[in-house]
């Protein structure tokens, strides 16, 4: 195990969206905080810091991850995928169209953790039931909602796929 | 980009909608998803201007005590902290916040931005430290010492009330705040005369708003000439603006006297200025009550003193703050509120001479970023044999918290609960004694249709004088709800009701949907299951806007707090840019604006960019966004002020066409004679045109603004529009081993009048729907007898998530007023009607009376007589 000085700092390789950047970083900066301030990804947002309300999800490795409950040098090396990572070019991905078609949101602060946990979701069960989505959803909160529009957002991206794949 | 926020971004032609019908009335797609779901909103957190310091407070660990000593010198030493400030340091710099709206029988405490002798809640704030990063701000705040005496904490509304209890605040009567009496009509009669009187006390518990965005703000100094840009979760810009001038700029009130009339055109400005809110505001003027404005000066008569430095520090000034609300994650209301923790940045920020950041964390939310609804009904219902309701009687006391919200304090929710709680319903009589008390907990906000509790209680009451005289619930509500026969009548509270207030066409379709359920069968199916079912429902009326008399019926002459401005513009390209005085937080007003407007000028909804949340440039509010008013007062003025500027576009076309002005139309956003679309102008030709009339007459003011039409006017609703009206059913079924509820079927029936987006206006009922949800079954920001908030993260403070709510069926009426302008506000009424049908429903699936509104599992089995209490 290798020790860090208090006050120093680590040289982290980051994979954000398919670039790598390097970085340098105090060992205890989240790693939603040095997304978003250091790299200059603010779509990825902070609701609670204690991982309950998922508006933080990130993908690492293809896994929803709470990026305020990891650290930076944890993520050194590792496949980084944020909302701003899901768009080619103007064109919105399925997910990011299903939600605008189903006007899922609101304030929409919550958007880019429900986005992710969706791409998630989606990769993993491409027909989820709606009883499926709401409990792998059941990990981020939005408190604008009551949740339905995110629901057929969700079944709306799931069709736009299958449209896509034929 | 540093310009106004506006839905200009992300908008290019492949996502251009366009309609031959118009866009109002249709579920068009959000304009401001092209933003928020690429990842690039603009988000108070997300403005870190270079060099940006990052703060955080120091906050009270105790309830209630007094501070002895602070010392801050080892966290200055910390190596990346810029300044440690305490209570004396800040205070020194800003002047108090005071009361804006005193009603009759309230005294309100005057308050600092940081706590200096005492501290009266766990949280309160008593130093802020500006640090390199959040990180070494908060070990800085761990290093500040500070010594506490502690004083007996009062941690309830009885504790409160009792004369033995220590007193927050020493010049208040106790812990009362507030103690009044309003009576309409004899209700010593109605009482004597009828044939039943019911009684019941419900309480209610305490509960947080909780935006998933926390409150916020980013200060910016110009090196240059020093002014203050400030970015804030702001519902409430231009009030904010003006709390934050007000507060911070703190001169000797005789150099600021000396430089007001040495400046002879800041004196006739001032003079006129004022000579014209007079004039223009006489008739309100005149309606105001003085009672409670004497109250509070004889309760403390430092208002008067702190008010006239004010004023003469606002009159000295060259300089006022810009202040910017750019995107906003959610509010209901506890963004609405100029924060002590807003002045407290702004003045740290300035004498640290740095850009500083504070991003207000969780817990810090969970503590004082907004509580609401603590409140306690004792009612009474007197009725007759026939189930005619005679008079209501009820004793009112609400927990205040510590300190006063500002500048929309708890006064306006007793005012509301005032007016509203005869709801829907015809009585003779009707009295309320309502009570203010103060406790050491976090400050009480409006919270989404703040008055929310009276429908709670009055809905109860209404099912337990069924259930006492052997009634229907459904039938008893219908014989007494005012139907649009009676019409025009008035509220036993004062309120014109006109045919807007349909309610009783929501209740009516409400019973008729629940008579097409077989209720036997899913009460013997849940059976089956072990389970109970059961049913209720909610009746209530809201003022979005309202008539012209319902904010006079809250509190006499306010009213012109109420009205709100609106600029449109065409620029020189024809391009059409409106300015709106709204700060949406959620409400996707870019969209629903742009229908609106692009509607009048007969344009793609693309063609219109909303502008919002910079005070530069959009015009004074003191409200902002918040009471149901983005759709009747906000959207009503941007109607009536795009009209205004279509009226002048037909004008010039009518010329350039050699037409007759009834003749010109536009469609697409080609503008030509009825019938002949061949020979049509675009809005770039009008615009080209103005322009250069403009200069050929010699230069006009809109000619110096580059604008080739712009007009400006304000609007308070009156005339237009009236009630939102409402019932909710739920169903729900209760589980008698765990006593989790399910909700197999919730209904809203709904009149909000005619929909400018129909799923936009779904969208805000669910989501208040699902704040009632969570407010019955799940949220409880509970407090211990000592003061200690024993719900500070989302670990015990449980927001509802997709598993706990239901699908909600939404059922849309339209009646229609005479009015021109008819949008009704419709975002509260989801958690207006919510708590009272979902308690309604519990109690008759148990077959008990529920006289709380906190409905956890274990209160459910206590209920069911599962288990015994405690």
């Amino acid at each position: 195990m290798t020790s860090v000085e208090i006050g120093s700092e680590l040289a982290v390789s980051l994979t954000l969206n398919g670039a790598t950047t390097s970085v340098r970083v105090d060992p205890r900066r989240s790693l939603a905080d040095v997304i978003r301030e250091d790299c200059g990804l603010t779509g990825t947002h902070l609701g609670c810091e204690h991982g309950v309300c998922g508006a933080c999800t990130v993908l690492v490795d293809g896994a929803p991850a709470r990026s305020c409950l990891m650290l930076a040098v944890q993520a050194d090396g590792v496949e980084i995928i944020t909302i701003e990572g899901l768009a080619e070019g103007d064109e919105f991905s399925p997910v990011q169209q299903g939600m605008v078609d189903a006007m899922s949101f609101q304030c929409a602060f919550c958007a880019p953790g429900f986005l992710m946990s969706t791409v998630a979701l989606l990769a993993e069960n491409p027909n989820p039931s709606t009883e499926e989505i709401r409990a792998e959803l059941s990990g981020n909160l939005c408190r604008c909602t009551g949740y339905q529009s995110i629901v057929d957002g969700v079944e709306r991206a799931v069709e736009i796929m299958q449209r896509g794949a034929q | 980009m540093n310009g106004p926020i506006s839905n200009r971004l992300g908008v290019d032609a492949k996502h251009v909608q366009t309609s031959g019908l118009g866009f109002v009335g249709q579920s068009v797609k959000r304009v401001e998803d092209r933003w928020l779901l690429a990842g690039k909103g603009k988000f108070v957190a997300d403005r870190l201007p270079d060099g940006v310091a990052h703060a955080a407070f120091l906050r009270s660990p105790f309830a209630h005590a007094t501070i002895d000593r602070i010392d801050v010198s080892a966290a200055r030493r910390l190596p990346g902290v810029i300044a440690v400030y305490s209570a004396a340091d800040i205070n020194e710099h800003a002047h108090p916040f005071v009361p804006l709206i005193m009603l009759p029988g309230t005294y309100t405490p005057l308050f600092m931005p940081l706590s200096e002798d005492k501290v009266r809640h766990v949280g309160d704030p008593v130093a802020i430290v500006l640090a390199e990063s959040r990180y070494i701000a908060e070990d800085a705040t761990e290093l500040i010492e500070v010594d506490y005496s502690d004083l007996e904490p009062v941690s309830t509304i009885d504790q409160a009330l009792d004369p033995a209890s220590a007193q927050l605040w020493e010049r208040a009567d106790g812990n009362v705040l507030h103690d009044d009496i309003n009576t309409y009509g004899d209700v010593d009669a109605a009482f004597a005369d009828a044939d039943h009187v019911v009684r019941e006390t419900f309480e209610c518990h305490r509960q947080s708003n909780q935006p998933m965005e926390a409150r916020g703000i980013v200060v910016e100094i110009d090196p240059a000439s020093a002014h203050l840009t400030v970015t804030s979760t702001s519902q409430a810009p231009h009030a904010a603006k003006w709390a934050i001038a007000a507060m911070t700029t703190r001169d000797r009130p005789g150099s600021s006297l000396r430089s007001l009339l040495g400046n002879k055109t800041r004196r006739q400005n001032f003079v006129g200025a004022a000579k014209e809110f007079v004039k223009d505001n006489m008739a309100s003027i005149k309606k105001q009550d003085p009672a409670g404005q004497k109250h509070q000066l004889k309760r403390d008569p430092s208002m008067l003193t702190a008010q006239m430095k004010m004023g003469l520090g606002l009159l000295a000034a060259d300089d006022f703050p810009t202040v910017r609300a750019d995107d906003i994650g959610g509010g209901f209301g506890s963004k609405g509120s100029v924060n002590r923790e807003d002045i407290a940045v702004v003045v740290a920020a300035k004498l640290a001479g740095r850009s500083t950041q504070w991003i207000e964390d969780r817990v810090e939310n969970l503590l004082d970023g907004g509580q609401a609804r603590e409140e306690r009904f004792a009612i009474e219902l007197a009725l007759d044999a026939d189930g005619t309701f005679r008079g209501l009687r009820c004793q009112f006391d609400l927990d205040y918290g510590a300190y006063p919200g500002f500048p929309v304090s708890a006064a306006i929710t007793q005012g509301m609960i005032k007016v509203y709680m005869p709801g829907p319903y015809r009585f003779d009589a009707y009295e309320l004694h309502s009570r203010m008390v103060t406790t050491n907990k976090g400050k009480q906000v409006p919270y989404r249709g703040p008055w929310a509790n009276e429908t709670w209680a009055r809905e109860r009451i209404i099912d337990v004088a069924a259930s006492t005289l052997g009634m229907d619930p459904l039938e008893l509500r219908q014989k007494n709800m005012w139907a649009a026969a009676d019409f025009p009548a008035k509220m036993i509270s004062g309120p014109s009701l006109d045919v807007t207030m349909s309610c009783k066409g929501t209740l009516d379709r409400a019973i008729a949907e629940i008579r097409e359920l077989d209720l036997d069968a899913l009460r013997a199916a849940a059976h089956s299951r072990g389970n109970k079912l059961g049913i209720g429902l909610a009746s209530y009326h809201e003022a979005a806007p309202g008539p012209p008399d319902f904010l006079d019926a809250i509190t006499p002459g306010n009213d012109m707090l109420a009205a709100e401005q609106a600029r449109a513009t065409i620029e020189a390209d024809g391009r059409i840019v409106m300015y709106t005085s709204q700060s949406p937080h959620g409400q996707s007003h870019a969209t629903t604006y742009a229908q609106v407007v692009a509607d009048e000028f007969g344009v793609a909804l693309e063609d219109v960019e909303i502008v919002w949340g910079d005070t530069d440039v959009t015009q004074f509010s003191f409200l902002g966004t918040g009471g149901s008013r983005g759709g009747p007062i906000g959207g009503g003025v941007m109607k009536y002020s795009a009209r205004d500027v279509r009226t002048m576009v037909d004008e010039l076309a009518a010329e350039m066409l050699e037409s007759s002005v009834e003749d010109i139309t536009v469609t697409n956003g080609n503008i030509h004679v009825a019938g002949v679309p061949a020979r049509g102008l675009s809005y770039r030709d009008l615009a080209a045109e103005a322009i250069s009339r403009q200069s050929s007459s010699g230069g006009t003011a809109t000619n110096k603004s580059g604008l080739a039409f712009e007009i400006t006017r304000d609007y308070a609703g009156h005339g237009d529009g009236g009630w939102s009206v409402a019932t909710h059913v739920a169903i729900v079924e209760v589980d008698l081993e765990t006593g989790v509820v399910e909700i197999p079927k919730y209904l809203v029936v709904e009149d909000c009048g005619p929909i400018i987006n129909p799923k936009i206006v779904d969208g805000q009922v669910r989501g208040g729907v699902a704040q009632g949800i969570g407010a019955v079954f799940y949220e409880n920001l509970v407090y211990d007898n000592a003061g200690n908030p024993q719900a500070t993260t989302y670990m015990d403070y449980l927001i509802p998530t997709a598993m706990e709510i239901p699908e909600i069926d939404i059922i849309h009426l339209e009646t229609h007023s005479a009015g021109e302008n008819d949008f009704r506000g419709v975002g509260e009424g989801g958690m207006i009607g919510a708590p009272a049908a979902l308690c309604n429903a519990v109690s008759n699936a148990l077959g008990v009376e529920v006289t709380t509104q906190y409905l956890p599992p274990a209160k459910i089995l206590e209920l069911a007589g599962v288990i015994s209490p405690d």
